[in-house]
């Protein structure tokens, strides 16, 4: 069923002329997918309207993509089609605070010739701050259908990309033809990272603190000289279009904030280091280690989306004769999990109110992990502002979205069950006022998740991008397999020019993916062996090499052909 | 700061000054008879003679004691106020197989393929090797110098620091180096449980399957059809007793499964090395009556989660269990810093007569020349140092050594250069060169 | 030129009083004081002598037996740091150490239990000039770097020479590929910069109101700072040609604050650092694990000294940090230094070198309460060091040591995981003899 669906969806987009979202008046669909009418209404239902404002046995309105009623005596009109909400509960749809959702990564840059100079060309270094998240949005991206189903209507979508990818935008996680159709604000922010250029300048942390400390002062002057031949270009010298430095114009004038990717804490505090310095507005999106940073959270006017990735939970030794060492050591791990997991009711109890990010996160695992968040001090409102509320106020889109109020986007989710208790799902999401369905399970036996089963051979052939990274930076390049007549074969191929090498004794049994290669070091031969697991498109794995007595990770992503 | 510049000019022919600068010619060791006297005497094996004599004659110790009869014919040498000890034995070196760490043609202490017990460190070993001298006059007189690289790298041998062809440096013990395979993590990347599983597993199949091989050709290698296997060849000696099985291994639950094989496979002659955490076993291994290597002890903790100190304490907390200790330093150019290591396991718990011995005796015995070195006893190698106090404080001068009988010349390039450059001639101006300034 | 060193908050961090009673105090720059009291106040030393009064609420700590010195600095680290080099590029004067200080790391701990009070956190030696270093306390338990900055200390930034950068320009097929290249490179890049200052002096000089900024270089700018003596330069060297030819590039460009790292054969130079006034911060003994330092002698230090050049020992080693005051003791052997010309070696000398000696390096009032006690002479091997205080307050305790210091745990780590490293493997800069570059192996050139 679900597979059905997929090839559905796909086809919409393959006929050029459908569009039925936007222009269901005067157009034909032999697929018979397009909805009879624009409006809904939703009876009987309980109605979660903000966090902690919740209406029993309400109705709500929707009607051409806004919110148009919510009470207990709404006039329902004659074209709405009426869900009976018995049993249901509705809430505003959730808004992820930044996430790479809808976007396509791109192929990583060619390695220029004159990789090797001080300041290497910008669109390797990954200096790209004009470019806008729109460029790499494709609207038939498995991510948006993914996040929609467990209840995201809005995403900040930010680029793929190194330091400074681009600037984000705010989609709505709607079937469209067009990337354009998805966008509800383009230039939401300018995309930060700590991700160096593989082998280039800047290649780490140290280069990209100095970088961006260069970029930044040049973009003031830049803008100074700009305006001033702009007031009146007499006998001044005429400025060069310098569109790096024009991408920080809103950031120094303060109407773009720079969401800065740091998921750790010292990341955190080097964002707030740079905010300090040099006085922009930071949000920082996917915070996992926040518990120490509430202060200086507060005293630099950040805001923050907390990642709704969390660790996972440590398992003690079941042995009975343990030893004392062993029984503290796993005792201070869980004293450390327990952080990770109740930080977001700390930094709620210290004031901060954040948001929610899905970055890192999976979305098969986001619900479970809400709930866990839950378990450990956040109320369910609390939960649910981070998800709307509060999400919608950090984006500056409180107007438009995060409750159910008549005049909002039709945004919403309606869960069978309240959507905070484990075993409640969801059976519709409204997102621009569009209906999404999903199959909702009867019984009590609740699929945990979507993990895919046993793979067969079919979910690792074709190109991979692979991207390692060494003390002295990162290297990338292709993984390609192929399958003639069942037999297995690979090669690696590398950016920088090294020739091609067969990989040796590919193995992929249980999702687990593994092979080896030899290279040649000098005259020396050097093995490497790699080991890992193969998740959908990704691949994470560990490299080994016996001869140097050392490991390194590898991940790649698949090439969608 | 002119002056400084203007001085360039007449510096450029000083290398051709430092060779003249060398007035010593050259300086031989010398074996003639020896009567040591007036020192004390610090025997590690009979308890320390104070006011003793040791006479030296033709590379053996001839005679110890505080009333020794002096040979008319011997070179006596005073040594009043000072102290005798038997020569120091590093139990793990690269010394003789690595001339300069970074240039891997200077490096001969790693050989291709997984199963090479077969490949000689003796063979390799330059006896011209600038770091031989310069660890002698240090008191380090023997040293156990180790191939390195895969599950069996090769046959490690017992070296004493004087001689010009390995043969004249050898010191009667060889023995088999066998890497058990590790859970611990040794890059500066992580490995996952199940890759370290993965990769142990395999590693100790190899090892399996090439003792296997060794048993059954140990038993079929004198039949006239038998293949002629030198690998086999040197892993049948392991089996047979004949010479000793080094096998590194250092986290606790790897020592627990190298005892475990041991056991299994029954074999005799089996030295642990490494054993950085034998602390946490210690009983263990004292239980399975094996003797142990271990080192360096100036060595950070292997695990984060450890006290600062568990490597200085560990030979300590080991001697204590009851396990027969030796101490190495892992080291090549600084094998000269033995005394530092059992100094600071000393410092930490051992005490020192037990720190010395386990650079000592007990490093001799666990080699199995125990009758050779290792103590200030009749009948042994004459391998000493005279010191002008207890050698593992760091201020302590060693100011002779002895090696198979010889008086060792107590110059190093280190010593060359400190002569040569402590006050340099010519100083700051050459030939009274003045420029204004 | 200063564009934004300055700006960061400055955290107040801990200071702590206590009275440090009847121990032998080696001040180094005042002798060596028998049942010697050393009280602090707010985390300076207030008083030395004898039978000190012990104010209210002061803690008193008996030392009756014990040495108290100065707390040791280690003049070339890199424990602390998240990362080590900018590599990518031969000039990154720029990046700074400063912004990847690593509260977290346990080897700080282990450098407090060795009685280490401050590190000279360096950039890595990959390029010819390199990254800007950090001077830190070891101010252990706080996870905001910002709390580990010598506060006021000087800024200082690594250069390096020989073999290091110009196997990157090798592997790279770009300059500098032998020592000529080195020097030109260094004499390229401070031409450069004296024509950016001028640039900028012209552009601050112009009374117009319609005048244009010139580009804005943070490299340029740091480079600057160094011809204007605002940064401390610390130079990555081993062969005395190398050490000769930066003395003579300095004097040319005017720049006189000077400290060769490594300098494995200084001593053959001597008498033209101590000319220059240039300083040495050398290893106790290595040599050999490379070809530039094959005709090294641990007789360094000595000549050095003895030569009159201001000379420290270092660790460049997460393991040999923690025994610093037995590297110094090697001069004894290797040179026959007094104890207190041993032990300047590891406190005053370094404190010089990082511009940090009117603070610390030695017990005097009015300095910093930065002290180790021992129960031994600290160069005696037996000596264990007992507590270690920064401004006067206690990191280090061997009557309260904690076995995991670990001040985060990743809730995904193993609880044994076992790391075996030998000495030669630590935190070296770039001296891993036996570890092949790796990016060099897929690397086609």
């Amino acid at each position: 069923m679900k597979i059905l669906r997929k090839t559905l969806f796909r086809l919409l987009f393959i006929l050029p002329l459908i569009g039925f979202t936007s222009n269901i008046k005067a157009q034909s669909d032999p697929t018979g997918e397009s909805p009879a009418t624009r409006t809904y209404a939703i009876t009987n239902a309980t109605i979660v309207q903000a966090p902690g404002k919740l209406m029993e046995e309400g109705t709500i309105v929707i009607t051409d993509g806004l919110i148009t009623a919510v009470g207990k005596n709404v006039n329902i009109p004659v074209t709405a089609e009426v869900i009976d909400g018995t049993d249901m509960f509705v809430y505003p749809g959730f808004i992820d605070g930044m996430s790479n959702t809808g976007a396509e990564r791109p192929a990583n840059p060619e390695r220029p010739d004159n990789l090797f100079t001080p300041d290497p060309p910008n669109y390797y270094a990954g200096i790209t701050p004009e470019n806008q998240v729109v460029d790499q949005i494709k609207v038939d991206e498995n991510s948006i259908e993914a996040m929609r189903k467990v209840g995201f209507t809005i995403s900040h979508t930010v680029p793929y990309g190194r330091m400074l990818p681009g600037s984000g935008a705010l989609i709505l996680l709607r079937d469209a033809d067009h990337p354009d159709k998805l966008i509800l604000t383009e230039g939401s922010s300018l995309y930060s990272q700590f991700s160096g250029a593989p082998g280039a300048y800047p290649g780490n942390t140290l280069g990209i603190m100095a970088k961006f400390r260069n970029l930044y002062k040049n973009a003031e002057l830049s803008k100074n000289h700009s305006e001033l031949y702009a007031s009146n270009p007499e006998g001044v010298a005429r400025p060069t279009r310098d569109r790096v430095s024009e991408a920080f114009y809103p950031v120094i004038e303060k109407r773009q904030s720079i969401f800065y990717n740091a998921s750790n804490s010292l990341e955190a505090r080097r964002a707030m280091r740079l905010q300090k310095e040099l006085g922009f507005n930071l949000v920082l999106g996917n915070l996992q280690e926040g518990w120490d940073l509430a202060d200086e959270i507060k005293s630099t006017n950040t805001k923050v989306f907390m990642s709704l990735e969390l660790p996972k939970e440590p398992k003690s030794s079941k042995e009975e004769d343990k030893s004392d060492e062993v029984k503290r050591l796993e005792e201070r791990r869980m004293e450390f999990y327990k952080k990770y997991i109740s930080q977001y009711a700390e930094l709620q109890n210290a004031g901060i109110k954040f948001g929610f990010s899905s970055i890192d996160a999976r979305s098969s695992q986001l619900k479970d992990n809400l709930l866990t968040i839950i378990e450990n001090g956040l109320s369910e409102d609390q939960a649910l502002a981070a998800l709307t509320t509060n999400s919608a106020e950090l984006l500056g889109i409180s107007k438009i979205a995060g409750t159910l109020d008549e005049g909002k986007i039709g945004n919403l989710i309606v869960s069978k069950g309240p959507y905070f208790e484990k075993k409640s799902q969801i059976k519709y999401v409204f997102v621009d006022g569009e209906k999404h369905e999903y199959d909702v399970k009867d019984g009590s036996k609740v699929k945990e998740g979507d993990e895919t089963p046993v793979a067969d051979l079919d979910a690792i052939l074709g190109a991979w991008n692979y991207e390692f990274t060494t003390p002295q930076g990162t290297q990338t390049g292709k993984f390609i397999f192929t399958n003639e007549s069942d037999i297995l074969s690979g090669t690696m191929t590398s950016s920088d020019g090294t020739p091609d090498t067969d990989l040796q004794n590919i193995s992929f049994l249980n999702g687990e993916l593994s092979f080896d290669f030899s290279i040649d070091a000098g005259g020396q031969s050097v093995d490497i062996v790699v080991v890992g697991v193969v998740d959908g498109n990704n691949y994470e794995a560990e490299a080994s090499v016996a001869a140097f007595n050392f490991t390194f990770p590898i991940q790649a992503t698949k090439d969608e052909a | 700061m002119k002056k400084f510049i203007s001085i360039l000019s007449v510096l450029v022919l000083l290398p051709l000054f430092a060779v003249a600068q060398n007035d010593g010619g050259i300086v031989r060791a010398d074996n003639s008879k020896f009567a040591l006297t007036n020192a004390k005497i610090y025997t590690v094996t009979n308890g320390v003679i104070e006011n003793g004599t040791i006479i030296i004659n033709n590379g053996i110790i001839e005679a110890v004691g505080a009333d020794i009869n002096i040979p008319g014919d011997a070179q006596v040498i005073d040594y009043s106020g000072q102290e005798i000890y038997p020569g120091m034995i590093d139990s793990g070196t690269r010394l003789g197989l690595s001339e300069i760490g970074s240039i891997s043609e200077a490096n001969d202490f790693r050989e291709f393929g997984e199963i090479t017990p077969n490949m000689q460190a003796l063979t390799a070993v330059n006896p011209n090797s600038v770091a031989i001298p310069v660890t002698r006059v240090s008191g380090v007189t023997s040293t156990l110098t180790m191939p390195a690289g895969g599950p069996l790298p090769g046959t490690a041998a017992t070296i004493s620091l004087f001689g010009y062809t390995p043969d004249q440096m050898f010191a009667g013990s060889k023995g088999v180096v066998m890497n058990f395979p590790s859970t611990a993590q040794r890059g500066w990347r992580r490995r996952t449980p199940e890759q370290i599983e993965k990769a142990r597993e395999k590693a100790q199949e190899t090892i399996n399957d090439a003792f296997d091989k060794a048993e059954l050709y140990a038993k079929i290698k004198e039949s006239d059809d038998a293949r002629y296997y030198p690998e086999m060849e040197a892993l049948a000696k392991v089996v047979n007793g004949e010479v000793l099985l080094y096998i590194e291994v250092n986290s606790a639950k790897d020592i627990l499964s190298a005892l475990e094989w041991i056991e299994e496979r029954g074999y005799e002659n089996v030295v642990l090395t490494g054993v950085a955490e034998g602390w946490r076993v210690a009983e263990e291994i004292a239980e399975a009556g094996l003797p142990v290597i271990t080192g360096p002890v100036l060595s950070t903790p292997t695990r984060g989660s450890d006290a600062y100190d568990t490597a200085y304490k560990n030979p300590g907390l080991m001697q204590k269990a009851g396990i027969k200790v030796a101490l190495r330093t892992m080291d090549t150019e600084n094998s000269r810093n033995l005394p530092y290591n059992a100094g600071f396991a000393a410092t930490y718990g051992m005490g020192r007569e037990e720190a010395l011995k386990a650079i000592t005796i007990n490093a001799a015995e666990i080699m199995g020349v125990g009758d050779q070195l290792g103590s200030i006893e009749v009948g042994k190698k004459a391998n000493i140092f005279v010191s002008t106090g207890d050698p593992f404080q760091t201020s302590t001068k060693i100011l002779d050594v002895f090696i198979d009988g010889y008086k060792i010349p107590m110059t190093s390039r280190h010593t060359e250069l400190y002569d040569e450059f402590l006050n340099r001639t010519p100083g700051l101006n050459k030939n009274e060169v003045k420029v204004d300034g | 030129m200063l564009f934004l060193c300055t700006s960061v908050l400055q955290a107040q961090t801990k200071k702590g009083d206590v009275l440090i009673k009847n121990g032998t105090v080696i001040t180094i720059t005042d002798g060596t004081l028998e049942n010697t009291d050393v009280l602090v106040r707010n985390g300076k030393i207030d008083r030395i002598g004898k039978n000190l009064k012990t104010p209210n609420g002061v803690e008193e700590v008996d030392a009756t037996g014990k040495f108290v010195m100065p707390g040791i600095i280690d003049a070339h680290s890199h424990i602390a740091g998240t990362s080590i080099n900018e590599g990518t590029s031969q000039v990154t004067a720029e990046v700074s150490m400063e912004d990847v200080v690593d509260p977290l790391d346990v080897g700080i701990y282990r450098a407090l239990a060795g009685g280490v009070t401050s590190i000279h956190l360096m950039h890595g030696s990959a390029n010819v000039i390199g990254g800007q270093n950090e001077t830190l306390k070891l101010r252990w338990g706080s996870t905001n770097p910002e709390d580990l900055r010598f506060e006021g200390a000087p800024r200082t930034i690594k250069f390096a020479l020989g073999e290091n950068p110009t196997r990157g320009g090798r592997s790279r097929g770009i300059q500098p590929q032998s020592r000529m290249g080195v020097e030109a490179m260094l004499r390229n890049t401070f031409n450069d910069a004296i024509k950016y200052r001028d640039a900028w002096n012209a552009y601050r000089s112009n009374k117009s109101s319609r005048k244009v900024a010139p580009e804005y270089s943070l490299r340029m700018e740091t480079m600057v700072d160094i011809l204007e003596g605002e940064v401390l330069v610390h130079c990555h060297s081993y062969r005395a040609d190398e050490i000769y030819m930066l003395m003579k590039v300095f004097s040319d460009f005017g720049i006189e604050k000077l400290t060769f790292q490594h300098a494995n054969e200084a001593y053959k130079v001597a008498p033209e650092l101590a000319e220059f006034g240039a300083s040495a911060s050398v290893f106790s003994d290595w040599w050999a694990y490379k070809l530039e330092v094959y005709y090294s002698t641990a007789y360094n230090a000595a000549i050095l000294t003895e030569n009159g050049v201001t000379t420290s020992i270092n660790s460049d080693s997460g393991e040999l940090i923690r025994h610093l005051f037995h590297e110094a003791a090697k001069t004894q052997k290797y040179g026959d230094l007094s104890d207190n010309e041993a032990l300047a070696l590891i406190t005053l000398n370094p404190a010089k070198q990082l511009g940090i000696d009117n603070r610390v390096g030695s017990l005097e009032k009015g300095k910093d309460a930065d002290i180790a006690i021992f129960d031994n002479h600290p160069l005696s091997i037996y000596a264990v060091p007992q507590m270690t205080f920064v401004d006067g307050v206690k990191y280090f305790d061997i009557e309260n040591d904690v076995a995991d210091q670990r001040i985060y745990i990743d809730p995904e780590s193993t609880v044994e995981d076992v790391q075996i490293l030998y000495s030669n493997d630590h935190d070296r800069c770039m001296e891993g003899a036996n570890v092949v570059n790796f990016t060099d192996l897929f690397n086609n050139k």
